[in-house]
């Protein structure tokens, strides 16, 4: 039997504030030793009061305008609690009753629209690490900032999964609220998965897959998914409701033992916050930081940049950034220079950590165009604008470094071709050429480069030589 | 709303918590003692207020986002825990 699926996706998102949601230290763990960025707050030492971190309300708007959101005026924190060593207060502060961010939707490249319920503010638990006898507790991560997105169920393939979640990526990461490294997790994506035979009007029974962190784990998770619980209705049997854990190795998903058998997370309302209430002049005003989005830059290249292509270049927001600041007419140059990097470079993604300034590459398109550089010596040139010894330098500078500069100069060009010409080895082809053998000049015009180790611009020798040989 | 055996199992779960057959028996005698008093309040209509979520009428407490430094550094904060190993809390396995 056809069965169409139907998908609902929830992302965390851990926001990177400098400080934590509700304690004034460290929020950027990276790299640092566990548990040295926690307060008394994270450890829940009795007492110890929660204060609400502003910017963290500041990225909220951005995310939630990022995502075409409504931002609602009043919202509230509640405490939901479950016992688990990852959590030392014993509760979750979150917003369930009221959240900071309403509906809005995510468009998705190829046009489709994916509602978005809503959104709330929440504190992360800390890090778990299990061992044969024992776990180890690191509360770094306890209480960086998240914002838990909660899509409609609009999403009917696996592919439409990967896309939306890619699409949230870049929506976060463009509005500049998350570092957005899913290798450390900083996003996170629990993926529910039913499906209906095709025509029903209700809908199936649905299976939660948690704690997916890459796009193409969501992807294969969804069909993997799809297929078990379609072999199951096609068997006669019946999906149970359930949470299951994703193997990336196998490519299965399994039964996972959930925290708590029973749901019972007895909600209360947070006693030591107050309710957050802005005005709708704070949101204009912080809307209104919000920079250019994936659909703004889709506005601005779309015909100039081929469509394949800037679906590459949007996968790097600063690269976009720094294509916005290139003069007009060098964005095709300049932005085939990126993406060739990226498409042809290992560690291409390393290679965009720390981008040319504008200036380097306007300079470079500018030399470019006044065939001071060849395209091959163009792309020689930009690379090594990413080289950590030539990093910073003048497109000009590098490119004599290189000495890859063509030789413009006709006076310079004559002479050379003189020299080519006064050979006795190209006497023929220049008879040959006399007698109106037309393609003879690419031998001479050749042998004019070679002379002049590749430098000479070969649109101005082949002029030189016709005149020479008329 | 009545406390039972049950009730109290479930809670002390939800808690971790071991509870005895005796501490049951005194935990329902007492919560629903606690219930009855408390549900004294369900007499008053209160279809037309408002809830309270808050006694203090304050909004927008709101902090600035810059580092400072903590009363506590790791050492002491780890000196609470019953164990610790490499600079991390030792729970018994859980998962």
């Amino acid at each position: 039997m056809k069965y169409i699926p139907t998908i609902g996706i929830e992302c965390h998102v851990q926001l990177s504030t400098k400080t934590k949601l509700f304690s004034e230290v460290d929020n950027d763990a990276r790299g640092k030793e566990p548990n040295s960025c926690v307060s008394p707050v994270d450890y829940a030492l009795p007492g110890m009061l929660p204060r609400l971190n502003g910017a963290a309300i500041r990225y909220a708007i951005l995310a939630g305008r990022a995502m075409n959101c409504e931002i609602n005026a009043f919202s509230r924190f509640d405490r939901k609690h479950y016992f688990y060593p990852d959590s030392p207060k014993g509760y979750q502060i979150t917003q369930f009753y009221q959240p900071i961010i309403g509906a809005g939707y995510v468009e998705l490249p190829s046009g489709t629209k994916i509602r978005i319920n809503h959104a709330h503010l929440e504190g992360d638990a800390g890090k778990l690490t299990h061992f044969d006898s024992y776990s180890l507790v690191d509360l770094n991560r306890v209480d960086t900032p998240l914002i838990e997105i909660v899509s409609e169920p609009d999403i009917h393939s696996a592919h439409d999964a990967h896309d939306y979640c890619k699409e949230l990526w870049r929506l976060m990461c463009y509005a500049g609220v998350t570092y957005g490294d899913l290798y450390n997790g900083n996003m996170r994506f629990d993926v529910n998965v039913s499906i209906a035979p095709e025509g029903s009007s209700e809908l199936g029974t649905r299976a939660e897959v948690k704690n997916l962190n890459s796009f193409r784990s969501v992807e294969r998770a969804v069909e993997y998914e799809i297929s078990r619980q379609s072999k199951i209705l096609d068997d006669g049997g019946r999906v149970i409701q359930e949470t299951l854990g994703w193997n990336d190795a196998s490519g299965k998903t399994t039964g996972q033992r959930s925290k708590e058998e029973a749901k019972d997370y007895r909600y209360m309302p947070e006693p030591d916050l107050p309710p957050i209430n802005l005005s709708a002049e704070f949101v204009a005003e912080e809307s209104a930081k919000l920079p250019m989005m994936p659909k703004d830059y889709r506005e601005k290249f779309g015909g100039v940049i081929k469509d394949d292509i800037l679906e590459i270049l949007l996968d790097y927001p600063a690269l976009m950034v720094k294509l916005g600041e290139v003069d007009n007419k060098y964005t095709v140059l300049i932005s085939n220079l990126f993406a060739s990097v990226l498409l042809a470079e290992e560690k291409s993604a390393e290679y965009l950590n720390d981008l040319p300034i504008a200036k380097q590459l306007a300079d470079l398109a500018e030399m470019n165009e006044k065939k001071e550089l060849s395209s091959t010596a163009t792309k020689e040139v930009f690379l090594k604008m990413f080289d950590p010894q030539m990093k910073g330098k003048d497109a000009k500078v590098i490119a004599k470094e290189l000495g890859v500069m063509q030789e413009n100069d006709l006076g310079a060009l004559e002479t050379i071709v003189d020299t080519v010409l006064a050979k006795p080895e190209t006497k023929k082809a220049q008879d040959d050429f006399r007698n109106g053998e037309e393609k003879v000049i690419g031998f001479l015009v050749g042998q004019v480069m070679k002379e002049s180790h590749g430098k000479a611009n070969p649109s101005a020798v082949q002029e030189i030589l016709r005149k020479k040989l008329s | 709303m009545e406390i039972n055996c049950e009730t109290i199992e479930h809670l002390a779960e939800l808690s971790n918590f071991s509870v005895s057959d005796a501490e049951n028996k005194s935990l329902q005698k007492d919560l629903n003692e606690i219930l009855k008093y408390i549900s004294q309040l369900n007499e008053v209509d209160v279809s037309d207020v408002e809830p309270t979520y808050q006694v203090f009428e304050m909004e927008n407490v709101w902090r600035k986002d810059e580092i400072l430094e903590q009363e506590a550094n790791r050492e002491e904060l780890l000196a609470l825990t019953k164990e610790q190993k490499d600079n991390q809390i030792k729970v018994p396995k859980v998962l």
